[in-house]
């Protein structure tokens, strides 16, 4: 019994050496912060020398950002209407592009250096840089005079503006799919060849094995993709709600950034609820 | 019944000969082997990697122009001389050698600590049983989604209280604990990695009495080599080109990383200049050459690693 027990105790030991350092780091960086950055939120934060000092404020700042002032909403809705029509062009697009780079063709080790580039600039200063220089638009907009036919299209509705931004920076979109298109490129391969082969003698056609084979074998990677996208798009720290989140007080900050928080996880709820349902449904009708 | 087919093939070839072959050769006998499948494929991924390519040659371009070609506009893609003087201001605007020796510093850190950390942490999820563990994959989705602007000011606070504040190791301690940019992120990719290796390999080394910790860097790790490339190659890159945290931990300081000495570039070489309103151009070419010097190193590594990489993606299917 005592052997059991010694026994149990070594392998509880030895599973902290793998979990320990992660959960020291968790306490640390996360559960910390956290709890330290809502206390805050629950007060006036002044900033003496050497020293904060907290006034009790209660839930003031939240009322002042949510009722008080138009300003988050400002930011936020025409921001969200973006994230909305961006993150399914750049599933669809993504997924194009790694069904694509699968094929097999001369010079595809070639395209898959390409398509791996934007990792490399996206993350960084240099795309706001390349913004800057107007590398963000394709042009398409100015030279097919499309934005007028979009005015008309949309009319006074607050989604012709969105729509048009999206659209301007085009690129921008492309340029945030490289961990998508690498994402879906390793799930490609997680389909087995003889899967394919089947359905072909089975006389199935390229586009029914598209919809019955690779795409639910995919629904996955599809998921997570959503999942990375919707983040990636939601921290990236020069969008405008966030910096919003630099400009005020310490308090204030932090209730904002709660209020934002708050925000992307219903957010991500709803996407993975309605993605749910989607899959459900599909999944009934290919039986 | 094969007989009958081949019957049947036989007096195909002979009578729609010219036909069938010439659809095949168009269409393909497979969608994705035709000629019209071909072209449309070319033409898409040319397309889409011209405009990927297109603002990286632009700025190799603009970097090498001097200042006669840069306000000529007949010359749009090929200078009439090359010209290397900005990127020596761009080396000098960015303090090229020791914010280069600080951000190589840092990022490899940073990657070395990801991918031991996570490394563990992961294979914990994959292939331990203990208690609390739905918890700990709970605590890591969160961890992933909450916004680094939710945590970053008690971080500050917690920072200079313990005197790290403004100095590089700020940027490295998280890591070592798993944390970081995107660090859960990796303990994911790790996790999904483990969980597709054969079980067998743990029964066997369970057989030989191998404790689990020497198991883990005696057999899973080097397995692992797809996970800890990609692992690695992201942590690198990420750290590498983040100003996120470089901006909030080391507000006074002089030691900063190369990514935020970039974003500095407007003052620096207004500076350098030693003048307000400094010709637009002559400014645009600099930057030009401190974007490329920024991620040059980068490059210069991709290149190196792509092949070992692509496979590694192929071969790890990296999340699940």
């Amino acid at each position: 019994m005592r052997k059991l027990v010694s026994a149990l105790r070594l392998r509880n030991m030895e599973t902290l050496l793998f979990v320990g350092p992660w959960l020291l780091g968790f306490l640390f960086f996360m559960a910390f912060p956290l709890f330290f950055s809502m206390y805050m939120s629950f007060h006036k934060v002044t900033v003496l020398p050497y020293r904060f000092k907290y006034e009790f404020n209660g839930v003031n700042y939240y009322r002042e950002i949510l009722f008080g002032s138009s300003e988050l909403y400002d930011k936020l809705i025409p921001f969200f209407q973006e994230i909305v029509i961006m993150v399914p062009v750049i599933l669809v697009f993504s997924l194009f592009i790694a069904i694509m780079l699968n094929q097999n063709f001369p010079g595809r080790a070639l395209f898959r250096v390409v398509f791996f580039l934007p990792i490399i600039f996206t993350s960084g200063y240099i795309l706001t840089e390349f913004v800057n220089q107007g590398e963000g638009t394709l042009g398409f907009l100015d030279r097919f005079s499309l934005g007028q036919y979009l005015n008309q299209f949309l009319g006074d509705s607050s989604w012709a503006k969105p729509v048009q931004d999206v659209l301007n920076r085009f690129v921008l979109v492309l340029w945030y799919s490289g961990v998508q298109i690498l994402n879906f490129l390793a799930g490609r391969q997680t389909i087995s060849k003889s899967a394919y082969e089947s359905a072909r003698i089975d006389g199935a056609s390229p586009w029914e094995v598209f919809w019955k084979i690779t795409l639910p074998a995919m629904s996955p990677y599809i998921l997570l993709n959503l999942i990375y996208t919707v983040v990636d798009m939601f921290t990236f720290p020069y969008n405008p709600v966030i910096e919003l989140i630099n400009t005020g007080n310490y308090g204030y900050n932090s209730a904002l950034a709660w209020i934002y928080f708050i925000i992307i996880v219903s957010f991500l709820s709803t996407v993975l609820l309605l993605y749910n349902r989607i899959n459900k449904h599909a999944a009934g009708a290919g039986r | 019944m094969n007989v009958i087919v081949n019957k049947l093939r036989a007096a195909n070839r002979w009578t729609g000969i010219g036909l069938e072959t010439l659809r095949y050769a168009i269409l393909g006998r497979e969608i994705n082997r035709g000629l019209v499948f071909k072209l449309f494929l070319y033409w898409i991924l040319i397309i889409t990697a011209y405009i990927y390519l297109n603002p990286v040659m632009k700025m190799i371009v603009k970097m090498v122009m001097n200042e006669k070609d840069l306000v000529d506009p007949t010359v749009a893609w090929i200078p009439n001389e090359i010209y290397w003087g900005h990127l020596g201001s761009a080396w000098q605007a960015l303090n090229y050698a020791q914010t280069l020796t600080i951000s190589m510093m840092v990022s490899g850190l940073v990657a070395v600590f990801h991918i031991i950390t996570c490394g563990l942490m992961g294979y914990a999820l994959a292939r331990m049983s203990f208690p609390f563990k739905k918890l700990l994959v709970f605590l890591l989705v969160m961890s992933f989604i909450i916004p680094p602007q939710v945590i970053v000011l008690p971080m500050i606070i917690m920072y200079t209280k313990l005197g790290f504040q403004n100095h590089l190791t700020s940027l490295v301690i998280p890591a070592i604990f798993g944390f970081g940019i995107k660090g859960a992120l990796f303990v994911i990719i790790f996790r999904q990695f483990y969980t597709t290796q054969p079980k067998e390999l743990e029964e066997a080394a369970k057989i030989d009495g191998a404790s689990a910790f020497r198991f883990y860097w005696r057999v899973m790790f080097p397995l692992a080599k797809p996970a800890v490339l990609i692992v690695g190659m992201f942590s690198f890159v990420w750290t590498w080109n983040d100003t996120y945290y470089p901006r909030m931990f080391l507000g006074q300081t002089d030691n900063v990383p190369l990514a935020m000495q970039m974003s500095f570039l407007d003052n620096s070489i207004k500076a350098m200049l030693s003048q307000e309103d400094a010709a637009p151009v002559l400014i645009e070419a600099i930057k030009m050459s401190a974007s490329f010097l920024t991620i040059a190193p980068l490059l210069a590594i991709f290149f190196f690693a792509q092949r070992y990489l692509m496979e590694s993606v192929e071969r790890s299917g990296i999340v699940e």
